[in-house]
């Protein structure tokens, strides 16, 4: 019997060899690419790693919408034009340059010589191709944000026309974003879309190696890349590690450059330690409470509105749950984005006394009840904030009964309109145009949702949607934030904070829209 | 032979069920296309993806796609991923049983001896204290350990690294990670079949035939508690699925754990659905091979 138990044992260590082995060939060189440690070796000091929280969704960059995909696609696609970080501007990447012909064309020029990582030059038909793709694939996830594109008309092999169904004044914002990138139409046609999923190439400092799901995805330079080949990484490893403290540890380990995500509960381990910093930057998602103005609400009175925000002290939240991390504001539209009113951000109403006068005079002078939804987990800190908002709410006698829903509840309650009184929610805004996010407050977008309505918005919001002048444009957003502010439509918290674990060795700058642009992270 | 095949045909229609009652909970949990848009998504996008995956179909359309899909070996695409379910499971099946063999090692190489070491010295200090270590075993969530063990053996001691899957370093913190729970739960069984065999008559008989200790207690003894030890190796493995759940995430560990809590977040039906259906396929085979060994480790045990 003791012989069995042997045989049992080896049995048991053979299989474990022989799966430890099996798949070798479908990874590749798994020890190559293995990041260990990424500060020893001439080679593994010449590869960046960066720790993200969730797998990529896919190589098509047209049916994802999912903003930690395109954060690494940027560094393998080039859009035709690119929003500049630092002063807010649309600048020309693929395009050499680009003109509004009239209110429903834009010619661009392409640069020339321009390649894919196969070697096969840019021309004006892979833009057709893939801009066309999304503007009819109605099956594509970005679909919606594309087919305002009627066709893309080749004048020759670098110059083309994009034609809009209406004047679209967002044309620029919404090619320089998500589902933007330019595909090789030649490889494609030859070789099917399959294959390329399997085997995507494209115009970008970094070209293509594996992609083990769930593991990482591993790039290396593409030395012919028309801006340059990047003088400090060969090798560009995303490595996928879900749980927060892991990433962090990788990170204080030397295993990874770059965390993303770091919780504000490892803030302080990253700082403290030595070899790490903690890099911090506003993002463009705004926390904000949704009002029902639906009749028969207590929060369809303006008053109540406004009550419960001046009850709202917005600086001690970001102070005290986010330690500082966030910027209080009034509005949704962040600096960086076309038609930011200036005046509504970075402050807030906070008075106490004043919204106990206001519920007085609305006929609740002993306050109600009310039902707050909140999401718990999705946004930085968003439990807490719900909780410390009704507490704050408590202080003028507004009971708040806050239901915590897991995420996907949460949103089949809004897709079925069931929401109550209140509800928290984040949101981004990709495009960076106030058009985007104003939308919001559009009578017909939320009918049955929240039922806001007011008649010189709804006129504003309609006026600047097709106005092909910036100036008045501008304006017109700005006086649309200005309405919805006296109205209280909603409540604007403020504007999360993107809080990434950096490595000493490295220069990095996160930027505003999330996207990590290897091109800009250098070596000290 | 004929019981082995009653058995393995009994498979179907159990696979069968457990698919049935995982699609209802999958369907009543949530819409995907909810998951699968951002929070601005306009109405319209919610309607044409939802009407592109046929989510759109009554229930009893949707099982009975599935069901006839099912038969043919498709499980559908993920909506996640937009590829064949079935094959991104299979993909990272090496990766789990990779974990999942190791940490039986792991929890034999710590429960035998501890077992036996602790059932021969009843109520001494030693049994105190691998009792002791015991509970505390088994009372130590996964991810509570996992996460400690990083920051000791990794973050502390820089020994190992801290997660993923490559070269055989990796996969000790895992491994122990999982290993430890079922080592737990091994030693207190084999120390109490240990104790009842201790006493029988044969042990006796054998001790006072002047025997060596060592030969009494692994050569009589042990041998007759190698059956419920293989009982509980076989039922372990569905704590072992469910333990490579949490540890796949706390490792970054690339299998069919992570996969499936990723899957069930964004109600991926289709990798629900295929990772359920391989990891209870490998439950009942473990449970089956349990029974088969029965008869090599006791000849008296024989099925009809």
């Amino acid at each position: 019997m003791g012989k069995k138990l042997w045989l049992f044992g080896l049995l048991m260590l053979a299989l474990l060899i022989f799966v430890a082995c099996s798949d070798k060939d479908s990874e590749g060189d798994a020890e190559d690419t293995n990041p260990g440690k990424a500060e020893t070796g001439d080679e593994n000091d010449r590869t960046l790693t960066i720790a993200i929280g969730a797998d990529m969704v896919t190589f098509d960059v047209h049916d994802h919408i999912n903003t930690s995909t395109e954060a690494i696609h940027v560094n393998m696609f080039n859009y035709l034009v690119k929003r500049d970080n630092e002063t807010g501007e649309i600048v020309p990447d693929l395009a050499e340059s680009f003109e509004n012909i009239d209110d429903y064309t834009w010619e661009f020029k392409l640069k020339e010589g321009v390649t894919f990582h196969n070697g096969d030059e840019l021309t004006s038909a892979d833009v057709k191709y893939s801009l066309e793709r999304v503007a009819y694939g109605e099956e594509l996830r970005d679909y919606t944000n594309y087919n305002q594109i009627k066709e893309v008309e080749i004048i020759d092999d670098y110059t083309f026309r994009i034609i809009t169904h209406e004047p679209e004044p967002v044309l620029l914002n919404r090619i320089s974003r998500i589902a933007s990138g330019i595909l090789p139409s030649k490889y494609i046609e030859e070789n099917g879309f399959d294959h390329f999923l399997e085997n995507p190439i494209g115009t970008g400092p970094f070209q293509f190696v594996e992609w083990v799901r769930d593991d990482r995805i591993v790039f290396e330079v593409y030395d012919d890349y028309f801006g340059g080949k990047n003088p400090d990484w060969d090798k560009l490893v995303f490595r996928i590690i879900p749980e927060n403290s892991t990433r962090v540890s990788e990170l204080l380990t030397g295993g990874v450059d770059i965390a993303v995500n770091v919780p504000p509960a490892d803030w302080e381990r990253v700082e403290n330690h030595e070899g790490t910093y903690l890099a911090q930057e506003t993002s463009n998602r705004t926390l904000m409470i949704f009002l029902r103005s639906t009749e028969g609400y207590p929060t369809s009175d303006q008053r109540v509105r406004e009550a419960l925000d001046l009850a709202i002290d917005n600086g001690a939240i970001v102070e005290s749950l986010l330690g500082g991390a966030g910027v209080p504001t009034i509005t949704r539209v962040a600096p960086g984005n076309f038609g930011f009113a200036e005046h509504l951000y970075d402050t807030y109403n906070y008075d106490p006394e004043r919204a106990k006068e206001l519920l007085e005079e609305a006929g609740y002078p002993d306050g109600f009840e009310m039902t707050f939804h909140s999401p718990r987990g999705r946004y930085l800190q968003d439990a807490e904030i719900a909780e410390m908002v009704a507490g704050m709410w408590a202080q003028i006698g507004v009971t708040a009964n806050i239901e915590f829903m897991e995420w996907s509840n949460f949103v089949e309650l809004r897709n079925a309109k069931e929401n109550k009184d209140a509800y928290l929610l984040g949101l981004g805004n990709s495009m960076f145009d106030a058009a985007n996010a104003l939308d919001y407050y559009s009578a017909t977008r939320f009918e049955g949702e929240t039922d806001y309505r007011n008649d010189e918005l709804e006129e504003l919001l309609a006026a600047a949607m097709s106005n092909m002048d910036p100036k008045e444009r501008s304006e017109q957003y700005v006086r649309a934030q200005e309405i919805i502010a006296e109205d209280v439509a909603h409540i604007v918290l403020h504007q999360e904070s993107i809080n990434i674990g950096v490595s000493e060795r490295i220069n990095y700058t996160p930027t505003m829209d999330e996207m990590i642009y290897v091109e800009t992270i250098t070596k000290k | 032979m004929n019981y082995f095949i009653k058995r393995v045909l009994e498979i179907i229609p159990v696979l069968f069920i457990i698919s049935f009652i995982v699609f209802v909970l999958v369907f009543v949990a949530g819409d995907p296309v909810a998951l699968l848009l951002p929070e601005d998504a306009p109405e319209e996008a919610v309607e044409t993806l939802r009407t592109s995956l046929g989510l759109d179909d009554p229930f009893y359309v949707q099982y009975g796609r599935y069901v006839v899909n099912m038969l043919q070996g498709d499980f559908g695409d993920s909506f996640r991923y937009g590829q064949d379910a079935m094959s991104l499971v299979l993909e990272r099946l090496p990766a789990t049983l990779e974990l999942a063999i190791a940490s039986i090692l792991v929890a034999i190489m710590i429960a035998i001896p501890l077992g036996i070491w602790s059932s021969t010295k009843k109520n001494s200090s030693i049994d105190l204290v691998a009792t002791g270590a015991a509970v505390l075993g088994k009372a130590m969530p996964n991810f509570w350990l996992g996460i400690m063990l990083i920051l000791l053996f990794s973050v502390t001691l820089d020994m190992l690294p801290v997660s993923g899957r490559g070269s055989f370093s990796h996969l000790i913190l895992p491994a122990i990670t999982l290993g430890t729970g079922i080592a737990a739960e091994m030693t207190r069984l084999i120390r109490s079949s240990m104790l009842e065999t201790l006493s029988q008559d044969y042990i006796r008989t054998a001790k006072s035939k002047g025997l060596r200790t060592g030969i009494v207690v692994y050569k009589h003894a042990f041998r007759n508690t190698l059956v419920p030890v293989v009982t509980i190796i076989a039922l372990q493995t569905s704590t072992l699925i469910g333990g490579t759940l949490i540890t796949e995430t706390v490792f970054a560990w690339p299998g069919i754990g992570q996969l499936l809590i990723q899957a069930v977040n964004t109600r991926d039906m289709a990798i629900v659905q295929a990772c359920v259906m391989v990891i209870a396929f490998f439950v009942i085979v473990m449970n089956l091979i349990a029974d088969l060994l029965y008869q090599v480790l006791d000849p008296r045990i024989r099925y009809k």
